[in-house]
């Protein structure tokens, strides 16, 4: 669904995804013909996705504005050439607010999980003739992350949301609305809960011995220089970063990131160079001198583990959270359609019709060799799907005519479909769609056998 | 309801279908005028094929590509109809991503592994197409199916192929396109062209610039240069346009997916 952006944190400490299940290898990007390179790892097949926490529904619902700026987010249409043709957007790299570890372009990235914003492929004006990608982060909590990049060279993320559309990735001007829309949506992404994390950042709750001994660690001053610690930067009463840049040794100055949530967040530093954080805390021992035994090493692994924690950082992919997700995006027609705005309606319609027609594509037609029965259920589910994208475009259609009360009629009749008819089709046709793993992993691993033939060396 | 009020309900359901009827002639005939096209889009693919199987008897990888993509040409250019009218034979030629037979697993053998060892899948191809040819002679075509089928059809043009789309092996998926929207333009043009234009000449209009900005948009020199945003716009606004003009060539309202009706 959804596609790059830019580096709004660096890393340096966190853990890899574990536990969390993925197709046996991802499907990449492959043929003469496309836009983007062959072998790009998009990870858009992943059956698991990061799951996004909204602070404005913790009490009580988001704003027109957050779900402007969500739709912005993950509308290829606010970006330029490149990748609006390939159907990349902001929320490519950052899924639901969260980072993409997969991700992966050759000439633009080194590793998965990083990319090169100043690469030579989305905007060759910006192109500085160096690979020099940085880590793609997560946005969770992000309105307490400033300053914004890697290198932390922007304090305001607002400054920062133009220079990715504009500049990395050479959209059109964007309008003011869909620069503060998108600023709203970010500020609202929140840090997934930790219940092992009181309010000062200290650990709370069944804490083992192990992660007590590494929070010590964590405070104690560094050997050859008492000034400093680990919590002298990663602040744990302010979401553990200190709004500086430091030079830890990986090549220049660069910002604290933080360390909530960070076991979701690999690879760690700025470029992504380190999968885990056992190779952190080693990189700290050797630049810093810190004499750590292995069991001090263990131990401050182990309290990061504790610190990076976050509750039910997943969710399985499925038509359930695909129609909550559009449904937030749809709302905003219910104000652009009364007040005639074509440039809204026209970003959602086409926004909302290509996640719909995505969501399509999740039930096989009857040529897909990857499934066997439940045909007319999954021809149920793909016509419905390709009649609420026809009755969106008729919206578009009549409030570029100024018809606003046909499109309101044509409004509400959508609703009345996505709130009813629509989730139920598509949870009678689901056991037989790609959100069944074994559907998924047949139709994928089908895919990859046919893309094989055609590099039989991989 | 009393009887009177059933009786003059009855009474206008049958002027009703009446109506439909006296419509509805004029596109039977245009149906029927739509059918060598038919047999001449496919009689192309069968000798696209044929001349595969030649080639690949002589082991000659460049003549079998050439052969194939002439088949598949054929092919594209008649899906307005294939899905609808033959699905099991529809099916058996044009399965995918990692079919036993048909055009795909060919595909995979010619521009995957470079290889022309498939002489059993291309005897297959053949005898399928052989009977679909034969079968169009005298199959029964109804101008709803055909409507069907160029509405479904003009939906998929609007598909992305930002991966490569689902002939990424052979790198045609551009080709297919064109072909697949020549498709719509001769369906159209042949069988209700007229009778819209007749009822509803802005509605023709519509339908005219829609199939025409698409064969512009897919005049592109290649598939990244494509515009997708307004492949997929023209797409949905010209299937929006021929969901209109159902009504008013007296047809039901064309469904999305083959034998959904």
């Amino acid at each position: 669904m959804t596609r790059p952006w830019s580096s709004i944190v660096v890393t340096a400490f966190a853990v890899l995804l574990l536990g969390v299940r993925t197709p046996a290898s991802a499907f990449p990007v492959d043929g003469d013909q496309t836009t983007l390179p062959a072998k790009t790892e998009l990870n858009e097949d992943a059956i698991q996705r990061p799951r996004e926490v909204f602070r404005s529904e913790n009490s009580g619902r988001k704003s027109y504005l957050v779900n402007l700026g969500d739709l912005a987010f993950n509308s290829p249409s606010i970006l330029g050439g490149v990748a609006r043709q390939a159907g990349m957007s902001c929320g490519t790299c950052h899924v639901n607010g969260a980072g993409n570890a997969k991700f992966f372009m050759p000439k633009m990235s080194t590793r998965p999980g990083n990319f090169d914003t100043t690469g030579p492929l989305f905007n060759p004006k910006a192109d500085n003739q160096l690979l020099d990608p940085v880590r793609i982060p997560s946005l969770r909590g992000a309105r307490y992350l400033a300053p914004y990049g890697a290198d932390g060279r922007m304090p305001s993320l607002r400054d920062f949301v133009h220079n990715v559309i504009v500049n990395e990735f050479a959209g059109p001007e964007p309008s003011p609305v869909i620069v503060d829309a998108i600023v709203a949506y970010v500020q609202d992404i929140d840090f997934l809960p930790n219940s092992s994390l009181g309010p000062t950042g200290r650990l709370v709750g069944r804490i083992s011995e192990s992660e007590r001994r590494g929070e010590a660690l964590f405070s104690k001053p560094f050997p050859n220089d008492p000034a400093m610690s680990c919590a002298g930067c990663h602040v744990p009463s302010g979401a553990f970063v200190d709004h500086r840049q430091h030079d830890v040794g990986s090549g220049g100055l660069f910002k604290t990131p933080t360390l909530r949530n960070a076991d979701f967040n690999a690879p760690y530093f700025h470029d992504g160079r380190f999968d885990t954080y056992d190779q952190v805390v080693a990189h700290f021992d050797k630049v810093f001198d810190l004499a750590l035994s292995a069991q001090d090493q263990k131990d401050l692994v182990a309290y990061l583990t504790a610190v990076g924690d976050g509750m039910q950082p997943y969710e399985q992919d499925g038509a359930g959270s695909s129609l909550k997700e559009i449904n937030d995006f749809a709302s905003v027609l219910a104000t652009a359609i009364p007040a005639g705005d074509k440039e809204i309606v026209s970003l959602a319609v086409d926004t909302i019709g290509g996640e719909l027609r995505e969501l399509t594509e999740r039930y096989p037609d009857r040529k897909n060799t990857s499934v066997s029965g439940g045909e007319q259920e999954r021809l149920g589910a793909r016509a419905m799907l390709k009649e609420v994208v026809l009755m969106l475009r008729r919206i578009d259609i009549a409030v570029g005519e100024g018809r606003t009360a046909d499109a309101a009629a044509d409004y509400r009749n959508y609703r009345n479909l996505m709130f009813a008819a629509v989730p139920s089709t598509l949870a009678g046709a689901e056991r037989w769609s790609l959100f069944n793993p074994a559907v998924h992993d047949r139709h994928y691993g089908a895919l990859r056998q046919v893309m094989q033939s055609r590099n039989p060396s991989r | 309801m009393s009887g009177k009020r059933v009786a003059s309900s009855l009474v206008m359901l049958v002027s009703a279908a009446g109506l439909l009827q006296a419509r509805a002639a004029p596109l039977d005939e245009a149906a029927e005028r739509y059918r060598p096209y038919m047999i001449e889009g496919i009689g192309s693919a069968l000798a696209g094929a044929r001349d595969l199987r030649e080639q690949v008897a002589a082991d000659d990888l460049a003549g079998a590509r050439k052969a194939w993509l002439s088949a598949r040409a054929g092919w594209e250019r008649s899906e307005v109809f294939t899905a609808g009218f033959v699905p099991e034979l529809d099916a058996l030629i044009d399965a995918w991503p990692n079919a036993d037979s048909g055009f795909h697993a060919i595909e995979a053998r010619l521009f995957g592994a470079g290889r022309t060892d498939v002489e059993r899948d291309t005897d297959a191809l053949v005898a399928h197409l052989d009977d679909l040819h034969r079968k169009l002679r005298e199959m029964p075509l109804t101008p709803q199916g055909l409507l069907d089928g160029t509405v479904r059809l003009a939906y998929e043009v609007g598909e992305s192929k930002a991966d490569g789309g689902e002939s990424r092996i052979s790198g045609t998926s551009l080709e297919d396109m064109r072909n697949n929207v020549a498709g719509i333009d001769l369906a159209y043009r042949t069988i209700f062209a007229d009778a819209l234009k007749a009822t509803d000449a802005r509605l023709a209009d519509t339908v005219t610039a829609s199939i025409d900005r698409l064969t512009a948009i897919v005049a592109a020199s290649d598939l990244p240069h494509v515009d997708v945003r307004a492949l997929r716009r023209a797409s949905e606004e010209l299937v929006v346009a021929l969901q209109a003009a159902s009504a008013k060539l007296g047809l039901n309202r064309p469904t999305l997916e083959a034998q959904s009706r």
